[in-house]
């Protein structure tokens, strides 16, 4: 038998042990919270005495939760497709097709790496309210899908991921694609998706993840609450709780399952994508 | 046709990149100019007369001194750079450590004159926000890459279960911060039996109010009352503070731990042969070899938790003051609550240009190792 504990890797498992419990705690104390009344919640009981799966039904047919859950899943979803749908192409002109002023264009459009986020929110207000320039689809983009997701379409970070991916890609396949008459077009769907689906989905995870986490754009530009994203939602919830953790916790058990998901499923991607880039988010 | 056929690939390279070029421009690159044409103007909700340098003269108190401040973070990366870059080739290091500790005390000096004229001309509220920041970043990012090496380097060992450990570490890392948020301001609570207060009630400490408390860390901890920049963070931002520790430091972690892998296994054998200990290899083998990456972590990771928003802004109690009003906080109640929009541009573009200043210490520390392909 091997033995687990020895002098060398007690102390390891001791750290990773207490790394454990911290990392996980919130996340029982959520679920756990969210199966009580009222009063455990308020006591801060450590387990609910009995199951009370009311709390979430109550917390999805009330005050438009349930709504704003879907909201939230449209609008990552459209924005994850937008960033997939302008992205895989940008990155494998940038990675295989060569063309003038190619580096300074990819250059230039690493800029907006460097840029706070707080600081587009301003311009980008008075973008979509139609003062810069005209929008197509309705003159203001106010409380609207479009202006919901259109701005995060364009990632230059997703690009720089996948082209970094793309350049893998052996040149021969191209040369051989072309010789039997392939465009870049046909060449980049039937060969280069295909092999590149490992990278594609950490980059739409990553993509989803932000989307999810959006806040304070739709703060901002959210005046009615029909296209309100679970996280102003929960903002609210917060604001005006009360006592009523328990719905609270379910609110957010509900809110991040979603992700949660995604991210039993992908983990394995997602790992080795930070290992390799470390990404920023 | 002609035109066509020959230049074909040149036009589908231009085709491909357009939808996002045009994105990006747009959204991603175009904001900063405008923001800058907005800090010039009078601006609430509609673009009102031209001020000039009005907006920055009022949040800045005196232009002059940011511009000596921002001189004096340079020379505190000057000496940086002129020890680690002439350290190696002069045989004399006397004089070069001399000159670089007096660039360095000449620096802080500048920094901090200036920094007191500013304090006593300027807007409060945002300078002050920016040491609110300043603690934040400092003290998340330092926590972070510290907890986040010792739990690399027990991940590092041969155990069992590391995909398992690896697992639940990013898991905080993917909580949205909203909903993250949420749950700490509950365990956070003032409330006497919060989580927080029945654990430090375990080794006898009294319950605190954590988020609705505005008293410095300093003040908390052993009492005492410092009324400059050394007295820390409010008990509040502390909270944001091991929140923000808690959903990064498993980041770190893994980010670290491919670090170590890549640190050759002979030099631990040699070590081992020569009868060193687990500590002594640790700090004598894998912290200088890891040093570039922590160093790159620990300037990247300031640079991005300088611009923390969502959880603290989330967090914020009406009790705990302004203590927690960080800079982008600062920036979005200006805009948002207040719709002073040129003020809070100008604002946007001070924040800019000393993140530029980090960015150019970056780039000065890892020019070497630049590269993007």
């Amino acid at each position: 038998m091997i033995k687990i504990f020895n002098a060398e890797t007690k102390l390891p498992y001791v750290i990773l042990f207490i790394v454990t419990v911290v990392s996980i705690y919130p996340f029982f104390y959520m679920i756990s919270t969210s199966f009580m009344t009222i009063g455990e919640a308020i006591n801060q009981y450590l387990l609910p005495k009995k199951l009370h799966f009311e709390n979430y039904i109550e917390v999805w047919t009330s005050n438009n939760f349930q709504r704003y859950t879907i909201n939230s899943l449209i609008i990552a979803t459209i924005i994850v497709s937008g960033i997939l749908f302008t992205s895989i192409p940008a990155a494998y002109s940038f990675a295989r097709i060569d063309f003038p002023f190619k580096n300074i264009i990819f250059y230039f459009l690493l800029i907006s790496l460097m840029i706070p986020e707080i600081i587009m929110l301003l311009p980008h207000l008075l973008i979509i309210r139609g003062e810069i320039i005209p929008l197509p689809f309705g003159p203001s983009w106010m409380n609207s899908l479009q202006g919901l997701t259109v701005p995060f379409m364009g990632n230059i970070f997703v690009i720089f991921l996948l082209r970094q991916y793309f350049k893998k890609i052996p040149k021969e396949l191209w040369e051989a694609a072309r010789m039997d008459g392939a465009s870049h077009f046909y060449f980049l769907y039937k060969v280069v998706v295909p092999l590149s689906l490992p990278i594609i989905v950490t980059v739409s995870l990553f993509s989803f993840i932000l989307a999810w986490n959006a806040f304070a754009w739709p703060l901002l530009i959210l005046t009615k609450d029909d296209w309100f994203p679970v996280t102003v939602s929960i903002y609210g919830f917060i604001r005006e709780v009360g006592p009523n953790f328990n719905l609270l916790m379910a609110a957010c058990v509900i809110s991040i399952l979603p992700i949660l998901i995604l991210y039993f499923f992908t983990q394995k991607l997602f790992l080795e994508a930070i290992s390799n880039f470390g990404l920023k988010g | 046709m002609n035109f066509f056929s020959k230049y074909s690939n040149q036009i589908t390279g231009y085709l491909f990149i357009t939808p996002a070029v045009l994105l990006i421009s747009l959204f991603g690159i175009f904001p900063v100019f405008f923001g800058f044409y907005m800090s010039f103007h009078k601006w609430k909700v509609f673009k009102g007369r031209f001020l000039g340098f009005e907006n920055y003269q009022r949040i800045l108190g005196d232009i002059s001194s940011f511009w000596i401040f921002v001189f004096g973070l340079l020379l505190l990366i000057f000496s940086y750079w002129s020890w680690s870059e002439y350290k190696d080739k002069l045989k004399n290091k006397i004089p070069l450590l001399i000159f670089s500790i007096l660039i360095l005390f000449f620096g802080l000096f500048l920094i901090n004159s200036s920094w007191a004229k500013m304090v006593s001309l300027g807007d409060d509220d945002f300078l002050y926000s920016i040491i609110y920041t300043f603690y934040y970043s400092f003290l998340t990012i330092t926590s972070e890459v510290g907890l986040g090496l010792v739990i690399a380097f027990a991940l590092y060992q041969r155990l069992k279960g590391k995909q398992f450990f690896q697992m639940i570490l990013l898991l905080p890392y993917i909580t949205p911060a909203v909903m993250g948020a949420a749950v700490f301001f509950i365990i956070f609570g003032k409330a006497e039996n919060s989580l927080l207060n029945e654990f430090i009630g375990l080794f006898g400490f009294d319950p605190q109010l954590w988020l609705f408390d505005k008293r410095p860390i300093t003040e908390v901890l052993f009492g005492i009352k410092i009324n400059n920049f050394l007295a820390g963070p409010s008990l509040a931002l502390t909270s944001a503070i091991i929140y923000g520790i808690w959903s990064y430091t498993g980041y770190y972690a893994i980010i670290l731990l491919a670090g170590l892998s890549i640190i050759p296994s002979d030099l631990y054998e040699a070590a081992k042969a020569e009868g060193a200990s687990r500590w002594q290899t640790f700090i004598k083998i894998t912290i200088p070899l890891l040093m570039p990456i922590i160093f790159f972590l620990l300037l990247t990771g300031f640079i991005n938790t300088f611009q923390a928003f969502n959880h603290i802004y989330v967090m914020q109690t009406s009790s705990a003051g302004d203590t927690m009003d960080v800079v982008t906080v600062e920036i979005f109640d200006h805009f948002w609550d207040r719709v002073k929009f040129g003020y809070a541009a100008a604002e946007g573009v001070v924040l800019f240009i000393l993140l530029n200043v980090l960015a150019i210490s970056q780039y000065i520390f890892f020019r070497k190792r630049l590269n993007y392909d």
